[in-house]
């Protein structure tokens, strides 16, 4: 089918605060849609509670904004309901390493085939400007006057270390990378996560916007970094706050199976053990008979 | 460097690819001043509004131009460069839009996308291998002058500028 990325673009405006970086997101997931070609009916975009989670209502797919931290059981839910969905899920850095933080580890060991984006502006914005899961150390915000005094939880790491099959990272600064790894992301025959650094134009820091992303990001290809070394993906995501590495960490070479394909194999194998209905119909038969008698 | 155009070979774009690709090229640039448009006015800024509503009506003028042309020579032959491939080539990057952004700064932001579109077209110039291509590209890049000394003639208009900046008027943080 030839989708062109305003078919996924809902009349909905966006209610974000011009500057945005999640403007440059929704873009980037637009074009990557187009570029997978599943038409909107197919897809299914569920989110939490933040400014990111709006993501949903500004597209044609099904969406549901659902509960703060609770976006992928939602999705894990619906992919098991309807395996012919694509599923995406999004949210905040809030969202999903705070609140919802004990799913995402359930969600990569259960590896169902969906696509969890991230809208890291390591700060509660929706709120106005409270300590976030990845907000550096030393940042001083409405409750942390003094400076935070807490490390920040490191995304990339934490996904790594549970065995996420793929792991990227983009910037909305170049949305032609972002759109290209959200692309391979969905493509991806299993549970895959995209850090996205979406600067807070409002809370943010003033040295880490757009701007500087620019100035600073690197791409991992251009490193010569392999992908398929999952060693070499955690060295790189150790550099997370320091270095803006964008680009695709690690793809697992050998897709695990997904937790659906798992369920329809136990299906069949189930199936192959269960007597043939005629049997089970006659059995029913010779119950009621003996009950009547 | 960020990437305006993906997956294309300039070295052999037809003159119906460019006409397409330049078609996409005003039609994004449309689309993002109406977005901006809409920001502006969801901020209660009308000044900036209207002026990125201006810039909408131009962008769609110069679409609708090459469409035609692209029509008159081409009919309706299908495409092979899509909106997919295009990056910002005209259109305002979104971090350029601030809520309380003057008409200056709006106007600045312009007259910078009028500079990107014309170093893109200077960029790509020379890698076209087609005379007709060369020609197309070349009256889109001057087109580009011509619209940078509009913007640039629209904000000597402008009185004298408050000195502040648009980040001045943002929400402090505030606890809840």
């Amino acid at each position: 089918m030839n989708c062109q990325p305003k078919d996924y673009k809902s009349d909905l405006k966006p209610i974000w605060c011009p500057g945005c970086g999640d403007f440059g997101v929704v873009q980037a997931i637009y074009r990557a849609l187009a570029a997978v070609g599943r038409p909107p009916h197919e897809i299914a975009f569920v989110s939490g509670i933040g400014c990111s989670s709006r993501i949903p209502g500004y597209t044609t797919a099904y969406g549901f904004n659902s509960v703060h931290g609770r976006a992928l059981p939602i999705a894990q839910g619906l992919k098991i309901a309807n395996p012919d969905l694509l599923v995406l899920c999004a949210g905040g850095d809030g969202d999903g390493f705070s609140i919802g933080g004990g799913h995402v580890a359930h969600a990569i060991r259960r590896n169902l085939d969906l696509t969890y984006i991230v809208m890291d502006n390591q700060i509660y914005g929706l709120t106005k400007g409270q300590l976030s899961p990845t907000s550096k150390l030393g940042l001083k915000t409405v409750t942390s006057d003094l400076g935070s005094l807490e490390a920040p939880v490191n995304p990339l790491l934490y996904v790594l270390s549970y065995g996420a099959p793929f792991v990227a990272q983009g910037t909305p600064a170049d949305m032609a990378g972002l759109a290209s790894v959200i692309e391979e992301a969905i493509r991806y025959p299993g549970f895959s996560f995209v850090n996205v650094q979406s600067p807070c134009v409002t809370f943010g820091e003033d040295d880490w916007q757009l701007k500087q992303h620019k100035a600073v990001m690197k791409s991992v290809a251009s490193l010569g970094h392999d992908a398929s070394d999952v060693i070499a993906a955690m060295r790189l995501a150790q550099a997370y706050g320091s270095e803006l590495y964008t680009g695709v960490l690690y793809r697992a070479p050998q897709p695990p199976s997904t937790y659906d394909a798992l369920v329809r194999e136990r299906q069949a194998e189930q199936q192959k053990k269960a007597l043939p209905r005629e049997r089970i119909l006659e059995l029913f038969a010779a119950k009621k008979k003996e009950t009547a008698a | 460097m960020s990437v305006r155009v993906q997956g294309l070979d300039y070295g052999k774009l037809t003159l119906k690819d460019a006409l397409d690709l330049a078609v996409l090229i005003e039609e994004e640039a449309k689309e993002r001043y109406t977005e901006f448009a809409d920001q502006m006015q969801l901020h209660h800024n009308a000044e900036a509004e209207s002026f990125f509503r201006f810039m909408a009506v131009n962008e769609e003028k110069h679409r609708a131009e090459l469409a035609g042309r692209r029509a008159r020579l081409f009919g309706d032959q299908p495409a092979t460069v899509s909106s997919t491939m295009i990056f910002d080539v005209e259109a305002p990057e979104y971090d350029e839009a601030r809520a309380f952004m003057t008409a200056r700064h709006a106007m600045e932001a312009a007259l910078r996308c009028e500079c990107k579109a014309h170093d893109f077209f200077v960029g790509v110039l020379g890698h076209i291998q087609d005379p007709a291509v060369r020609e197309l590209f070349d009256e889109l890049r001057e087109e580009e002058v011509h619209h940078q000394a509009l913007v640039k003639r629209e904000i000597e208009r402008l009185p004298p500028d408050s000195g502040f900046k648009p980040d001045d008027f943002a929400d402090e943080p505030v606890a809840q």
